[in-house]
């Protein structure tokens, strides 16, 4: 009975102590975030949110759902709160849609599963509300395309507050990483202050024109990360189990026909750069001409240089592999009879 | 939660099958679940304010006599008189929900957190068969002190003591389910401190990845190699299903020396330089192109002074 006590005195005061450190941010103020909702400081500043802070749980299963998808773009919804200008999102729920990007309606047809699943949420305790959307872009970027910035717009005039994420599963295996981006929109007819030009992505041909159009019409939040004590406790164990997975993984393999469609839409990409590089030669107008020109090779030099980088990372896993695996000779070589 | 005071070192032998008992199934396991369930407890602490049991249910797909369990979603539960009753309406209503966007996973079993399984575990294993008539049950010990995954599994057998059949907890080896995408968010998650800088070099970090693999690859073949030579130095006794083991380990080496494999793996090499050569050749073009385009601007004046008088003559 002793050593139930002195474990019962140790949990007691590692409870007291860790619940008001680091996992704090689990608990739910229903007051605050009222009179938040209230107040609405977001209505006086179009650039209000600056941050987005995400739980490790919500962001696995964003990169779970989206990779259950394949190639199919998929949709769900992200519980969270606010806190000052930063969107803290607590977890994610897969909805029922499909292929997001050509269908207008699909937020509609979710909208009545969304509210079962939070009223059902709350009887467990995820008493958070809904803060925003995620969806995926299956191996061409994260973005905000036509549609999406349309959604978004008409979220944050209902909604708020409201964010979109987008995540790509493809990018996020070639790059070993994972590829996600947070994004608001503007109002109307607002026009953003001059910003520096924002980080760079390779965006296939096809895609384009759909995202430079609207490409002014929103920015992106700053993204980062939080884990509860247990997490990270849980983490560290993990890892002694999963670095076999590490080792025994090849993206050269996994994303072999992410890599040729690359390499296809950098061919096609070559090809604009070079018709127009012989054009502009003869045209005498030189000056406008040849900016436009020297974008597309530099984005297309940019484009290829990324998809080279990670192939050399796969191809550099392999060789070490091969050294560690293959080139041992703890006993005599086979004589090949 | 009820139970925890009455539960001394003989209770767990009434709920345990006896040991050398094996299990029936393999389990694989993804770490979404285990995160979820920690979640699950750690919010449930941050808003009581103190450590309270948490209950769920596990779902995912079963395939003969192997089950991936996949993800898990909460439970709601009543405390009547002492003993646990699971909210059967909200269970149905959950399973309608998950339905919609896992149409291909199934109800497995249910998830707690505790320290060892309890009689009140018993009787909720019990509740669970209405759903599932062998379902599996996971347990988490958030107070695990030791380095390992402080994850149990079991299934339940049904087995006669003191002549009454008597529902009993047998546990279950797991492996950890791996998928490319879930690895890398498990990667980035337990990172998370080092950010998303884009200062630090992709190569750097890309083989920061693969060294701490290795160390530990490397590390855990120290372990047997100290093992055996304590062995040969006879400080500790034989064993020899390890020794086996190691053995059979290093007679895998090389792991593949097949002529088929040297020639997928040097066109594989070769595929890499190629698309190496070509991200070059284009880096190698632009640079060239805005080499030519300075050196035109520079001599701009002079060329556009040509040029019009050309035109005019
Ligand atoms: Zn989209």
């Amino acid at each position: 009975m002793d050593a139930q006590n002195a474990q019962k005195t140790w949990s007691l005061a590692n409870n007291i102590e860790s619940v008001s450190a680091a996992d704090e941010i689990y608990r739910f103020d229903s007051k605050q975030q009222q009179d938040i909702l209230t107040a609405k400081p977001w209505e006086k500043d179009p650039h209000y949110f600056k941050h987005i802070k995400i739980s490790a749980l919500a962001l696995l299963k964003m990169v779970m759902h989206a990779r259950s998808g394949g190639n199919l773009e998929v949709m769900g919804l992200l519980l969270g709160k606010v806190d000052g200008n930063t969107m803290i999102v607590m977890d994610g729920v897969a909805l029922p849609v499909e292929g997001t990007e050509t269908r207008v309606n699909a937020q509609a047809q979710a909208y009545e599963y969304m509210a079962s699943y939070t009223e059902a949420a709350k009887q467990v305790g995820r008493l958070e509300n809904a803060i925003g959307w995620y969806h995926s872009h299956p191996g061409y970027g994260c973005w905000l395309s036509g549609i999406d910035v349309s959604t978004q717009m008409l979220n944050q005039q209902f909604q708020e507050p409201f964010v979109a994420i987008v995540i790509d599963p493809v990018r996020t295996i070639s790059a070993g990483k994972v590829n996600i981006g947070a994004f608001r929109t503007y109002p109307k007819g607002y026009k953003p202050p001059d910003e520096g030009p924002s980080e760079y992505q390779s965006i296939p041909l096809n895609k384009i024109e759909d995202f430079g159009v609207h490409c002014k019409n929103y920015y992106s939040l700053e993204i980062s990360y939080f884990k509860s004590s247990m997490d990270r406790r849980l983490l560290d164990s993990l890892w002694n189990k999963y670095w076999v997975n590490t080792l025994s993984s090849s993206s050269l393999l996994t994303n072999a026909e992410y890599t040729t469609g690359q390499i296809f839409d950098l061919a096609d990409k070559l090809e604009q750069s070079e018709t127009q590089l012989g054009r502009g030669g003869f045209m005498f107008g030189m000056d406008t001409q040849d900016k436009k020109t020297e974008d597309k090779l530099a984005k297309a030099t940019k484009d290829g240089c990324k998809t080279t980088i990670e192939a050399i990372h796969g191809l550099m896993s392999q060789v070490v592999k091969d050294r560690l695996f293959n080139q041992v000779h703890c006993k005599p070589p086979r004589t090949s009879s | 939660m009820a139970t925890s005071m009455e539960v001394d070192v003989p209770a767990v032998s009434t709920v345990m099958a006896a040991a050398g008992t094996s299990g029936s199934v393999t389990i694989s396991l993804h770490p979404l679940v285990i995160m979820n369930v920690s979640e699950h407890w750690t919010r449930a602490r941050a808003q009581e304010g103190k450590i309270v049991q948490v209950l769920g249910a596990l779902i995912g797909q079963q395939k003969g006599r192997n089950i991936e369990v996949m993800n898990s979603f909460e439970l709601v539960f009543d405390v009547i008189e002492g003993d646990i009753v699971i909210n059967m309406e909200y269970y149905q209503l959950k399973e309608e929900q998950f339905k919609q966007v896992f149409s291909d996973m199934d109800f497995l079993g249910w998830y707690t957190t505790g320290d060892v399984p309890t009689p009140s575990d018993i009787k909720v294993h019990k509740q669970i068969f209405q759903i599932n008539e062998s379902p599996i049950f996971f347990m988490l010990n958030p107070m695990g002190k030791n380095s390992d995954l402080p994850v149990s599994i079991f299934e339940s057998v049904v087995d006669l003591v003191n002549g009454e059949a008597t529902v009993l907890f047998v546990q279950l080896d797991y492996t950890l389910a791996t998928e490319e995408a879930e690895r890398i968010g498990v990667d980035h998650v337990a990172r998370v401190s080092s950010g998303d800088n884009s200062d630090i070099s992709m190569v750097a970090e890309h083989l920061t990845a693969q060294h701490s693999a290795i160390k530990m690859l490397h590390s855990r073949i120290k372990l047997i190699l100290q093992y055996i030579t304590a062995v040969e130095k006879g400080e500790v006794e034989k064993n020899h299903d390890v020794l086996r083991e190691a053995y059979s380990l290093c007679y895998r080496l090389p792991v593949l020396s097949t002529l088929r494999f040297k020639e997928d793996y040097f066109n594989q090499c070769s595929d890499v330089c190629l698309m190496a050569y070509l991200g070059a050749m284009t880096k190698g073009c632009n640079t060239m192109n805005q080499f030519v385009n300075k050196f035109n601007l520079m001599n701009d004046r002079q060329s556009m002074g040509r040029r019009a008088r050309g035109l005019f003559f």
